[in-house]
Parts: structure tokens; C-alpha cells; sequence
């Protein structure tokens, strides 16, 4: 075994299997490690303790501080010494044996470690615990699992070389099926004939509407209208679902659904990330992605789209000059180019072709068959090129005159720089050595080969792309990883038949989704299948169709447009999503904000805009509640939803409730309310028009802040919100003395009044009936001036405490008063007979509520001071609010 | 080995999670808690949040993190180091080490130190009500990161690097762990005025999902509304948004009867009726008018009293992972008039932390909240030169200093009123049982029942854990 395994030690694959070896092993349970000790010829079994030990604090730090030099990696391992196997480990270097097991003191390896010997790792001495974890190793013998035993104990030793998606796809013809009315398409085939191997049926077509409703939310985002729903249902026949097919394909709004799609791959955003004093835009960050829907609509094949946006100053085509943004959009880093590079790669590989690049930075790939050296080749070739900010469209690579020389980073540390490199593609893509790219950085000559027909990995990595979001799971469900440590495909030669289809018609994704959407397969209902529960709980076979969760662009852009105010433009500059006013436009226009992304793009899963998106998560929280419950554009989108029900033609009389019902569904569903829900929607806007008092002063906010004037005659209070609120002071405008105002101004630890019409006022509200305490101490500390004179003025009852003070301080309190919910508590302080010169005032003051229920409560002006509060919106009327319970619904929410 | 935390209803009987989870039985479907990566499988939604048991059992629930950013001094406040005195204006005997800027003389604290509690440790003036507990806390003197700049800094001590976008410690612990509370966010941050510096990078989730991000909230509002989005309707009163939602529930029921009682139906019903619950639940949870005067007191006046009180009453209704950041930029970063600066930023905060300490343990939830102090780095031993834009002119502050400092722990199942490790003579740099931030984390990790190499998440081909390949666990710090 040992023959063969030094037999298959050729330049690329001693290595890697060697890893995958030891990967093979740290997966075993425990039984079989000790199953594999045993095995071994002439060697008692060792200790799963030991090997625990070795597994936790030995091997990590070999792999992290010593391969890169001394292993069969390292190419001519340094010293003629190996530490990446046991054997080689108890050979030693040249100078014979470096350890004596049990035996620290007398073990190279451990004064070398100590820096007593030879100082290893010469980047610089290891932490004390980790040398004292070695002494502990070697006393316990050196106990180290790395042996071939594994492969002994009947282990497939798995090239990566050969893994699946390494070889080219190959179109096979359908398979044979028993039951041959089903299929329509190849496809139907190849999934029928996995569901009869496994006993399943396939599950009976969805009805038209629902299959016309995920059409147009699978092809553009958005649903089609209660017209078409109908028209559809009233005529539904192949010939009619082939027309919306072709019709939707070529309808603007595919190229923003599936455009989008792409930007979660091209981890695109408007800002640069977190930046110290620049501009954090990327202001024509928005061409890029104006080009990537425009490339979707006219049908760019795929090959060429990649190319352009790898070279697009390369390709002769000016048009593609926006393309550039794929790379140059990514995160700055503060511009640290080795991690903009990083980026740029990990872009590139996984987004494109599925290969974890990125994971070889600081060691040869632990699983794929990707070396440290094919990393920085890539980085080499972007190492070679400069970036060119241009006015007007994102900064575009191009080549520098002359290429830099590249060397490998030793651990990912650029100080440490090891074996030079040229500028190649990736091993495990080359046919034997890889051969340097001949041209400038060869960026044009990488984008080609990942672009080329000849890779197995861009068309298969797309083509599943695709497949995912059409049928709500890929076939490889790691869909940026198609490696050793991703999952197999459900259904290898649907995908590589897929490919090759996709690849023989000029890389087309329209034809590619047309060939899919007119599968039997995508035409399933998604009912759940109890016989297919138990024998399929993923649906991984598709017996049906998945159902899916509208995802953030889907679900705003269905709320505009059920509230019929959808702004249809495309292109140009992005807009804000989340500010008001709220933009109308579709949502991948949306401004997104990389750095401090807002709340709505998270609680609605959005792909994170900093590395290329496997696939968005599906979550359902409570946030995502609230934001329907609660949130204006969502409440804006009910009130207009409700307007619009009552619409009619001019003259004509208002509608019945029944109709105006029937509108609100058919524009929020699409369809008409059956007779229960007719009734149930009549009962609800009937009922509940009494008003809630007490809800409303218990939403009310406990402070406010203004200016005003105390009516000694009246005993009543005059009070009107300062205008203007910064850095916690609340005042008559931007400067102060302000020309109306004056010095009048509140922050949160006291104040200064204007003259005698400008008194300052903290407004309190009660929240509830109860009996409140004031407490507090007021201080004019200036030396100058005449004082100050604070109030306490109750709507109720007038005034309940006065207090001059000047030069100094005198407690304001007020022993319990009754009170009532919503009464108003004015905290005034005034100037003294109109002089208002030096008279600055602290003022500390608690409320404290005792409820009729006994509860207390108490409130402190030191909490803290808001600024201004979000307009209130207007309460909403019963029909908005019947709006809103259909927009938030679960059929709306759903995709069948 | 991969290993995804579990969720917790497997070791919890059926009966158990419902009543912890105030939901209904459909909640149950949540498959995906178990699938390892992000599947592009739509049949997977469920709610990230839901409690989860780690690898092994720990004291430690809750994780209070009091974030002191700039940087405050450790020789002004956990580090007493007599011997500057000695050298007060002449050069240290020993060479400055490279820090931001050039740094001269030597400066000794001008706070006065005194020995605390049955340990006899030694705190500053500064933390004088803080000290009080000094025996609940264990004082890593040796605490060390690895360059002195504020940005990679914060990075690495709530990420776990200085560079790239990595999930941040309270994210990772909610991934492990969910939360016990579904009507909160399970990660709150805390910043009055604004961000810190690097923003909300500081707590983000990274490549995990989003759910787990930290809620940040702006304390110097004190209204509900303006510290968590959409938490409030003004123009529904609750009781017409409760028949709202009864509607909205017959119209869900006879969808979902329709569709086989769809688990994913379910959960976005169940959904709808946490968020409806959580309005009340969070307005009473930050509304701190309703804890009893003598415990108002305690804390004392103030925004950061307010947000520290807040930050208890939020381990208690059972939120994961609270973070409190002193304020916006960098306010403990005392290049200039340290002094000064220090002693008004301890007096804001001291009181508070000390009230903490105490109100936690008296309510027996010391023990299982793990209270967090410290700054993304120390500061110097040596005065900061002149810096043209730097200081002013000044030579009164001290520069960053990565190389040794102060964090303590407290509560959690740590072993309190010991010192942990020490800087050299000056403060200058850790020298003795060294803990590197990844140590920190690993330790922290483990008092939560996490093996940090196990927790782990499979991202971009990796399995990506919060101390990437390195970390030791510091056992002495544990009870």
C-alpha cells in the first residue's frame, strides 16, 4: 500500500491525497479510529486520548507553522526534512531523528521550538502553552495517527482531481422511464427517473393560476394582474403558457429579476464599505448594474458576459466599459490591496466556476486540488494591472506595462514572501502543467479559460444558479461549492445534460430558463406529499414543486404595485428604500449601503453585499412581522391599497362594502373573496371604529421640548416645539442667539429662556391616572445676572410649584397631586423681569408616578433627550387596515 | 470536526420548548436549524433564534459586553505601575516600543490606587464604586492584540480579525445558542449619539446569517420608537391591531388547510404573533421608569447608567448578548489631558458598572451573565510627543498601546478576585501568561459551552469558526 500510495505521489497529487487522507481519518467515529489502529501491522493501537491530543494541538500547528516548509507541499521541503507524515516525522532530516519519544529534553524538535537549537518556526517563536503541548506530545511517546493504515482499513483515497466537477459534462440521452406519458421535456426524464427508482410519483400539475402566478414572479419579480390571472385561467392551454413564457422573457422587468440575481453573485454595492475620511460612494456604481440588466435582456451569452466583465477593456466593445464595476465595486478594505485582491478572487473563482480559491491564501487548499501557487497566480495577475477611475461609470482594470513578479505569500502574510509564480490558470482546470499566460497581466487569457467551453465548471455552476431559483433547490445545493467539501449533485447528468444543452446554444440563459419553465417538473403543484415525507423530507427528488417566500425585491415590489403606484422606470442613479419618502421604483434600484446596511435589507434576507451570495437565507422572524404591523411604507402602501379600492368612475355612486371588498382582493390577490371571506372582511370594517384614547396617550412621548409663555391670569401655559434639535439641545434654529428665539435653548441637564415672551419648557405627558411626586433641584450657577424662576404648571390644575433662584440652588418639589392619563406637566423656567442675561440653568428633576393600580414609575430629565420624532402618521381608517391584513397575508407572501 | 449547534428542542421534551417559546406547534418544523450551510432549499424557513444547546453545560447565559472604546489606560485604572513615579519625565530605562505615534517620558498615573475586597486588588480612584466587586472579577492584566490602530483593533476583539468581514462575537454566540427570549432581539448593541468607530461592522454578522446581526440601538433617545424600528404603531391602537391580526389568522388558516398544514406557513403565522407580542414586550424592557427608585439610584444619573440598567433588564428577560459602547467615535481614546478625560468617562460609567455588578448578583443572575470590560486596546506608560493634528501640543495623554492591557471578566462561571497575568515593569507589554484576543475568545466561548474549534460554520468552502486556527482556552480564569 505504501508502494501504491508513492506510486500516485505525482507532482500535483502526493499532497492532496495526503490531505484527503487525513481528512478521511479526522471524519472516522471513534470506533473505526481505534478499528484502523488495530490494523496496523507490528503497532499497538493508540490511545484515542492521544490521538485526541495529536488531532487538537499538534497537527493545527504543524499545518499552520510548519508545512509551508517542511512537507511534501513546500515542493523541495527545506532541510531535506518533512513533518506532513508520521514517517517522515520519525525519520528526521538528514541529521537523523528529531525526536525521542518520551524523551523532550533530548528532542531537536523541542529546543528548536524553545529557540535553544535551531530557532523553528523562524517567523518567530511559538506561544509557551502550544511549545509545552509539543513536550507533552513527545513524553507521551509522540503518539501520531498519521499513518496509511487508513486506506488499509478499506478507505477510498479520493483524488480531487477526479472529483465530478472536475470532468468535463457529458450529454447523456434521457433515461429510460416506465411511465412515458409524463415526461415533455428531457428533463421531466431525467427527475422521473430518480423519483420511479426511489417509488415516488410525480405530483399532478399546479392549477393555472397558481402556475401563471409563479411564472411571472419567477421570470420578472412581480405578479400579474387579476385580468391576466383570469384570461389565463378562462383559456389555459399549453399553446397560452408557451405565449406568457416567450412574452415575460422578453419583458423589461426579467432582466431586473434575473439581473438581480447576478448582483447577489457580484456582492454589488453602492459604498465602498467602512473608509476613514473619502467618499464612501461609489456614485456610477448604478451603470454596472444597469448593464448587467440590460446584458439579461438582450439575452448576452453567458460566455461573453463573464469575459466582459473580467476584461471588458479588452473585449473592443465600449458598450461592456460599465462591466468593469464587477470587480472594482467590491469592498475597499480601507484600500488594503491584498485584501481587495482577495476579494477580487475569491469573486472570480467562487462566484464563477465554484471553487473555493480564496481557501489556499495561506496553505494549499485542505480539501480541493488547488495549491497555494494557483492562488497567488491569479493574484499575480491582478497584482499586474492598475486601476482607472473614470467619470463616468465604475473604475476599470486595466494592465500595467509592466507585470509584477508574483511570489507565493508564505501563510498569507506578504512579508513572507516564498517560490516565485507566473501567471497561470488553475491547475486542476490545465490539461498536465499549467502554461503561463503570454499577454500583459493575462487577465483577458484568465477570463477566456473561465469562459471557455472546455471548463467544466462555469456552465454547470450557472446552469445550477438557474436551476435553484426556478425550483427552490439546486441540484448541487452548495451552489458556489462545487468541490470536494460541497454536495454532490441530486442528479449529475440532468445537470451536465443541462450544460451542454446551455453551452450548444451560445450559452444562452433565456433559452436555458424557457428549456426549464416548460418542464413538467416546473408545471408541479407544490402540495406537500405525505408519501413523500418520509422518503424524501427534503424534496431533494422534486416528486413536487417548492414552495418559496417572496424575497425582499419581490415583496416590496408587490406592495407598490397592489397599492398601484409602482414607478416601472428602469435604470439611473439608485435610490433610498428606506427613507421617506419612500422611493416608488423597483427595489434593485435600491441604494445599498455596504457598511451600515439598513435593518429592512437583513430582517428581509438580503444577500450580504461583501462576498459573492451562495444563496440568500430564508428566515421568518418577528422583525419581518413588525415591519408589515408596523412600519410607514407599509402602512403607506394599506392606505393607498384602500384608496384605490374605492376608485370609481366619475358620478357614479360609492361602492357597497361587498364590491369595494372584491377590489381589495383582486388587487392585492388577484382574485375575487370567497362568500367567508366576504363576510369575515364586511364583520371587521363594521366593527371597531370606537376610538382608543388610552392607547394613544400611552403611544404618546413623555417629553417635549419648546418655548412659550406662563399666564400668571389664566394660570395657563402657552407652548409651541423648539424648531430645531442638534447634538442634544434643542433651540430656535441653527445659531444661537436664533433671531426669534434668541438664547432660548434646553438640553439634558438644564437650559438658558429667552426673554420674557420665550420661557423654555419641558412638556411632560402622563401616561396613566395615578398620583405623581416631583422631585428635583434647580441651579443658576452664574455669579451674574438676577436668577431665574422655574414653574410647574398642570393642564388640570394650574400651577402647582414656583421657584426663583439666583445664584444658587433650591429643591423643586412637588408632593403628590392627582393626576389623570394624557394631563400635561409644563417644567418652566423664565427669565426675571425680562432680563435673561447669564441665565444658564441646571435643572435635575424626577417624576414619579404612582398608578391607581399601586405600580410606580418614575421618570429623570438626566435619562437622556430626544430629538425630533418621526412624523406621526395619520390613524388608519378601517378599510386600510383591512388592506393591510391582505398584504400581509401568507398567500400574498408565497409563492405555490 | 464541523459541528452546528443543536437545537435545543432535541434536548428539551416537546412540552418544555412550547412553553419556553410561547408558540404554537408549527414552530416545530424548523428543519434547517440542523442543515449546516445556507441550502437553497425554500422548504427551509424558519426562525434562527430558537434556543439551542451548546457543546457542553456552562453557567455562563448572558454576555454583558461594556465596551470602553478608544482605548482606556490600564495603568490609570486595573494596572497599577509604581515604578513610573520613579522615572516621571526622564526616559524609561527600557527602549518605548513602536506604538501609532512617537511617545517620550515616562508618565505616571495621576490616579491613586488602592487594594479592594478579601483578593486585596489593587484599582484606581477611577473605578472606586466598580472596585467594590473586585472580588467577582478576574483582572487580565496581559490581555495583547496585534497592531495600534483603533480600526484593525476593534475589529479583532469583536470579530476575531483585524481585516476581513467575520461574524462578531455576539453573533457567533447567538448562532450557538439562539435566544431565550423570542419577543427582544437576541444581540443588542448600545451606542448614545452613534456609531463607534467601524460602525456596525463592530457587530455584524458577517457570513452568517443576518438574523443574527446586533440590533443596534442609539441610547440617548429614551423613547421606545426611536430605539427599535417599527416596534411601535401610532396610527393602530393595539387592540385594533389584535383584530387585525385575527383576521389575518382565519385568512392564514384556511390558505394553510389548503396546503397541507405547510410548516413554512406556519412559521411565518407564528411570526406575525412574536413581533405582535414583542411590542409590548420591548417597550416595557427599555423603559426603565418602571424599575424602583433605590435601584435608579444605584446606577445613578445619566446616559450610560440608563444603558447599563437597561442592559440588566435585558439579560433578565432572557437576550443573549448585550452590548454597551461608552459612545459615539472614540471617547476613551486620551491622546491629550488624559486625565481630564478619564476621570469624566469613569465618573459616567463607574457607578453604573459597580450598581451592575451588585444588582446582577443580588438577583442571582451573576452567575449566569458573563460581564465583559475592556477597550479594543491599553494605552502607553510613555507620554505622547507632539503630533502636529494629533494632541494638540499637549503632553499630557498617552498613545494606543496593543502590546499589554487590562480586560476583566466577571460572573458567567468565572473565577473572581484574581489578577490573571502582567504587564512588564511599565505596562508596556504583557510578559507574563499572555492572552492574546483569541485566547479571550476561546475563553469566553468555553464559558458559554462552546469548544471554540467546534463552533463552527461552513461558509465559502470553510468551516469558519470565530478564532480561525488559533486560541487557547485560559482554564485558570474559570471557576
Amino acid at each position: 500500500m505504501r508502494d501504491a500510495l508513492r506510486r500516485s505521489s505525482s507532482r500535483h497529487s502526493g499532497k492532496f491525497t495526503a490531505t484527503v487522507l487525513a481528512f478521511t481519518l479526522l471524519s472516522l467515529s471513534l470506533p473505526s479510529l481505534l478499528a484502523i489502529g488495530s490494523a496496523r501491522a507490528n503497532e499497538t493501537p493508540l490511545d484515542p486520548a492521544a490521538v485526541e491530543f495529536f488531532e487538537t494541538r499538534i497537527r493545527p500547528v504543524l499545518a499552520e507553522h510548519c508545512y509551508s516548509c517542511h512537507s511534501a507541499a513546500a515542493g523541495s521541503p527545506k532541510g531535506d526534512f518533512r513533518l506532513d507524515s508520521a514517517e517522515h516525522f520519525r525519520r528526521g532530516g538528514p541529521a537523523g531523528p528529531v525526536i525521542e519519544p518520551g524523551n523532550p529534553a533530548d528532542s531537536t524538535l523541542i529546543s528548536a521550538l524553545k529557540y535553544e537549537s535551531y530557532e523553528m518556526p523562524p517567523s518567530g517563536k511559538l506561544p509557551d502553552n502550544v511549545i509545552a503541548d509539543f513536550e507533552q506530545w513527545v513524553a507521551m511517546g509522540a503518539p501520531d495517527p498519521r499513518t496509511e493504515p487508513a486506506a488499509n482499513a478499506g478507505t477510498a483515497t479520493v483524488d480531487p482531481r477526479n472529483l465530478w466537477s472536475l470532468q468535463k459534462p457529458v450529454k447523456v440521452s434521457a433515461p429510460a422511464v416506465s411511465d412515458r406519458a409524463w415526461p415533455r421535456t428531457v428533463i421531466d426524464s431525467f427527475i422521473l427517473a430518480r423519483l420511479e427508482a426511489a417509488n415516488l410519483k410525480p405530483s399532478a400539475p399546479a392549477d393555472p393560476t397558481t402556475l401563471l402566478r409563479r411564472l411571472h414572479y419567477d421570470l420578472t419579480g412581480l405578479p400579474p394582474t387579476a385580468a391576466e390571472l383570469e384570461q389565463f385561467a378562462a383559456h389555459a392551454s399549453d399553446a397560452e403558457y408557451e405565449q406568457a413564457v416567450d412574452r415575460l422573457l422578453a419583458s423589461p422587468q426579467f432582466g431586473e429579476r434575473w439581473g438581480r440575481y447576478w448582483l447577489d453573485v457580484a456582492r454589488y454595492a453602492d459604498t465602498k464599505g467602512y473608509v476613514f475620511q473619502e467618499d464612501r460612494n461609489y456614485p456610477t456604481a448604478y451603470k454596472y448594474r444597469d448593464w448587467v440588466i440590460a446584458a439579461f435582456n438582450g439575452d448576452m451569452p453567458f460566455d461573453k458576459f463573464v469575459v466582459n466583465q473580467i476584461a471588458a477593456d479588452q473585449t473592443g466593445d465600449p458598450s461592456a466599459s460599465a462591466a468593469s464595476g464587477f470587480l472594482t465595486l467590491g469592498r475597499r478594505f480601507l484600500n488594503a490591496q491584498q485584501e481587495i485582491n482577495d476579494d477580487r478572487i475569491d469573486l472570480m473563482t467562487r462566484g464563477l466556476m465554484g471553487l473555493t480559491v480564496a481557501c489556499a491564501r495561506c496553505h494549499d487548499h485542505k480539501y480541493d486540488a488547488i495549491p497555494t501557487a494557483d492562488y497567488y497566480s491569479l493574484y499575480g495577475i491582478l497584482a499586474s494591472c492598475t486601476e482607472t477611475p473614470r467619470e463616468d461609470g465604475p473604475a476599470m482594470l486595466a494592465d500595467s506595462p509592466t507585470p509584477a513578479t508574483q511570489h507565493v505569500f508564505l501563510r498569507g502574510s506578504a512579508g513572507s514572501p516564498g517560490p516565485e509564480v507566473t501567471r497561470h490558470f488553475l491547475t486542476c482546470l490545465s490539461e498536465g502543467e499549467p502554461q503561463p499566460f503570454q499577454t500583459g497581466s493575462g487577465r483577458l487569457e484568465l477570463a477566456q479559460a473561465i469562459a471557455h467551453r472546455d471548463n467544466p465548471l462555469t456552465a454547470r455552476v450557472w446552469v445550477n444558479r438557474v436551476w435553484g431559483k426556478l425550483l427552490g433547490r439546486g441540484i448541487v445545493t452548495t451552489p458556489s461549492d462545487f468541490g470536494v467539501r460541497g454536495e454532490p449533485p441530486t442528479h449529475p447528468e440532468l445537470l451536465d445534460w443541462l450544460a451542454v444543452a446551455f453551452m450548444d446554444e451560445q450559452w444562452s440563459t433565456k433559452r436555458l430558463i424557457r428549456r426549464i419553465v416548460l418542464s413538467n417538473v416546473y408545471r408541479q403543484s407544490s402540495a406537500p406529499r405525505d408519501d413523500c415525507h418520509e422518503a424524501d423530507p427534503t424534496n431533494a427528488l422534486l416528486a413536487h414543486m417548492n414552495r418559496r417566500r417572496l424575497d425582499l425585491e419581490a415583496l416590496r415590489d408587490s406592495l407598490l404595485l397592489a397599492a398601484g403606484r409602482l414607478d416601472m422606470t428602469m435604470g439611473g442613479p439608485s435610490v433610498q428604500l428606506t427613507t421617506a419618502p419612500f422611493a416608488n421604483r423597483r427595489a434593485v434600484y435600491g441604494f445599498i449601503e455596504r457598511q451600515n446596511l439598513p435593518a429592512f435589507f437583513r430582517t428581509f434576507d438580503f444577500a450580504n453585499p461583501n462576498t459573492p451570495a451562495a444563496a440568500r437565507p430564508q428566515t421568518a422572524s418577528p422583525h419581518q412581522a413588525l415591519f408589515m404591523l408596523n412600519s410607514p411604507f407599509a402602512m403607506e402602501q394599506s392606505r393607498v391599497l384602500a384608496e384605490r379600492s374605492a376608485a370609481q368612475p366619475e358620478n357614479s355612486p360609492p361602492l357597497a362594502d361587498h364590491d369595494r371588498i372584491s377590489h381589495l382582493y383582486q388587487q392585492a390577490l388577484g382574485r375575487k373573496p370567497s362568500i367567508e371571506e366576504l363576510t369575515d372582511a364586511a364583520t371587521f370594517v363594521a366593527s371597531g371604529a370606537e376610538a382608543d384614547q388610552t392607547a394613544r396617550v400611552a403611544a404618546q412621548p413623555r417629553w417635549q421640548f419648546g418655548w412659550g409663555a406662563y399666564d400668571p391670569l389664566s394660570d395657563r401655559v402657552e407652548f409651541n416645539e423648539f424648531p430645531h434639535f442638534a447634538d442634544g439641545i434643542w433651540k430656535g434654529g441653527e445659531a444661537i442667539p436664533d433671531a426669534q428665539l434668541g438664547w432660548a435653548l434646553l438640553n439634558i441637564q438644564g437650559g438658558h429662556p429667552g426673554d420674557a415672551a420665550h420661557a423654555v419648557i419641558r412638556r411632560f405627558t402622563v401616561p396613566a391616572a395615578g398620583t405623581l411626586h416631583i422631585e428635583g433641584e434647580l441651579q443658576h450657577p452664574a455669579a451674574e445676572g438676577n436668577g431665574v424662576v422655574a414653574r410647574a404648571v398642570s393642564t388640570a390644575r394650574g400651577r402647582v410649584g414656583e421657584w426663583p433662584v439666583a445664584h444658587g440652588a433650591s429643591p423643586t418639589t412637588v408632593e403628590g397631586i392627582p393626576v389623570s392619563a394624557g394631563e400635561v406637566i409644563d417644567l418652566i423656567v423664565d427669565s426675571v423681569g425680562g432680563d435673561h442675561t447669564s441665565d444658564t440653568f441646571l435643572w435635575k428633576t424626577t417624576l414619579r408616578l404612582t398608578r391607581d393600580n399601586g405600580a410606580v414609575e418614575s421618570w429623570n430629565t438626566l435619562d437622556g433627550i430626544d430629538g425630533p420624532r418621526p412624523a406621526t402618521s395619520p390613524p388608519l381608517d378601517r378599510w386600510s387596515q383591512l388592506a393591510q391584513v391582505l398584504l400581509m397575508c401568507n398567500e400574498f407572501a408565497f409563492v405555490d | 470536526m464541523p459541528h452546528n449547534p443543536r437545537p435545543e428542542h432535541l434536548a428539551l421534551t416537546r412540552r418544555e420548548l412550547l412553553h419556553r417559546c410561547g408558540m404554537g406547534f408549527g414552530a416545530l418544523g424548523l428543519s434547517s436549524l440542523l442543515a449546516p450551510e445556507l441550502s437553497a432549499n425554500a422548504a427551509e424557513i424558519s426562525n434562527p433564534l430558537l434556543p439551542k444547546v451548546a457543546h457542553f453545560p456552562a453557567k455562563a447565559k448572558h454576555v454583558i459586553h461594556l465596551f470602553m472604546n478608544g482605548g482606556p489606560s490600564h495603568i490609570d485604572t486595573f494596572d497599577p505601575k509604581p515604578l513610573l513615579n520613579k522615572y516621571a519625565g526622564k526616559a524609561l530605562p527600557t527602549e518605548n516600543l513602536r506604538t501609532e505615534r512617537p511617545t517620550g517620558a515616562a508618565l505616571p498615573s495621576p490616579f491613586k490606587f488602592k487594594k479592594y475586597g478579601q483578593s486585596g486588588i489593587e484599582v484606581s480612584e477611577l473605578f472606586a464604586k466598580t472596585a467594590e466587586s473586585i472580588d467577582d472579577i478576574a483582572v487580565i492584566r496581559s490581555t495583547y492584540a496585534d497592531v495600534p490602530n483603533h480600526e484593525p483593533s476593534l475589529m479583532l476583539m469583536n470579530c476575531g480579525d483585524a481585516r476581513q468581514i467575520r461574524p462578531s462575537l455576539g453573533s457567533w454566540v447567538c448562532y450557538g445558542l439562539g435566544s431565550q427570549n423570542q419577543n427582544l432581539p437576541a444581540f443588542v448593541a448600545m451606542c448614545p449619539s452613534g456609531y463607534p468607530i467601524q460602525e456596525t461592522q463592530n457587530w455584524q454578522s458577517g457570513f452568517l446569517p443576518g438574523a443574527y446581526e446586533g440590533a443596534y440601538l442609539d441610547t440617548q433617545h429614551t423613547a421606545i420608537e426611536r430605539l427599535i424600528e417599527n416596534i411601535r404603531n401610532d396610527a393602530i391602537p393595539i387592540p385594533r391591531q389584535r383584530e387585525q391580526l385575527d383576521l389575518l389568522a382565519k385568512l392564514n388558516l384556511r390558505h394553510q388547510q389548503a396546503r397541507h398544514d405547510d410548516a413554512a406557513l406556519e412559521s411565518r403565522i407564528q411570526s406575525f404573533e412574536l413581533g405582535f407580542r414583542m411590542q409590548t414586550e420591548a417597550a416595557e424592557a427599555f423603559d426603565v421608569s418602571r424599575e424602583p427608585q433605590h435601584i435608579r439610584d444605584m446606577y445613578g444619573p445619566g446616559t450610560q447608567a440608563r444603558q447599563i440598567l437597561i442592559a440588566r433588564r435585558l439579560v433578565e428577560r432572557g437576550v443573549r448578548f448585550v452590548q454597551v459602547w461608552h459612545g459615539e467615535g472614540q471617547p476613551w481614546d486620551s491622546h491629550d489631558d488624559l486625565e481630564v478625560i478619564h476621570r469624566k468617562l469613569a465618573n459616567e460609567c463607574d457607578q453604573a458598572i459597580g450598581a451592575l455588578l451588585v444588582d446582577l448578583k443580588q438577583r442571582g443572575l451573576l452567575d449566569e451573565t458573563l460581564v465583559i470590560w475592556g477597550g479594543e486596546f491599553g494605552r502607553t506608560p510613555s507620554v505622547e510627543l507632539p503630533k502636529e493634528g494629533a494632541n494638540a501640543g499637549k503632553i499630557n495623554g498617552r498613545d494606543h498601546n496593543h502590546y499589554g492591557f487590562t480586560t476583566w471578566l466577571a460572573g458567567g462561571g468565572v473565577k473572581g478576585g484574581q489578577v490573571h497575568g502582567a504587564t512588564d515593569d511599565f505596562g508596556f507589554k504583557a510578559v507574563e501568561d499572555r492572552v492574546h484576543i483569541h485566547d479571550l475568545h476561546a475563553t469566553i466561548l468555553h464559558l458559554l459551552g462552546f469548544d471554540h474549534e467546534r463552533l463552527t460554520y461552513r461558509h465559502a468552502g470553510r468551516d469558519f469558526r470565530l478564532t480561525d486556527v488559533h486560541g487557547q482556552v485560559v482554564k485558570s480564569l474559570i471557576a
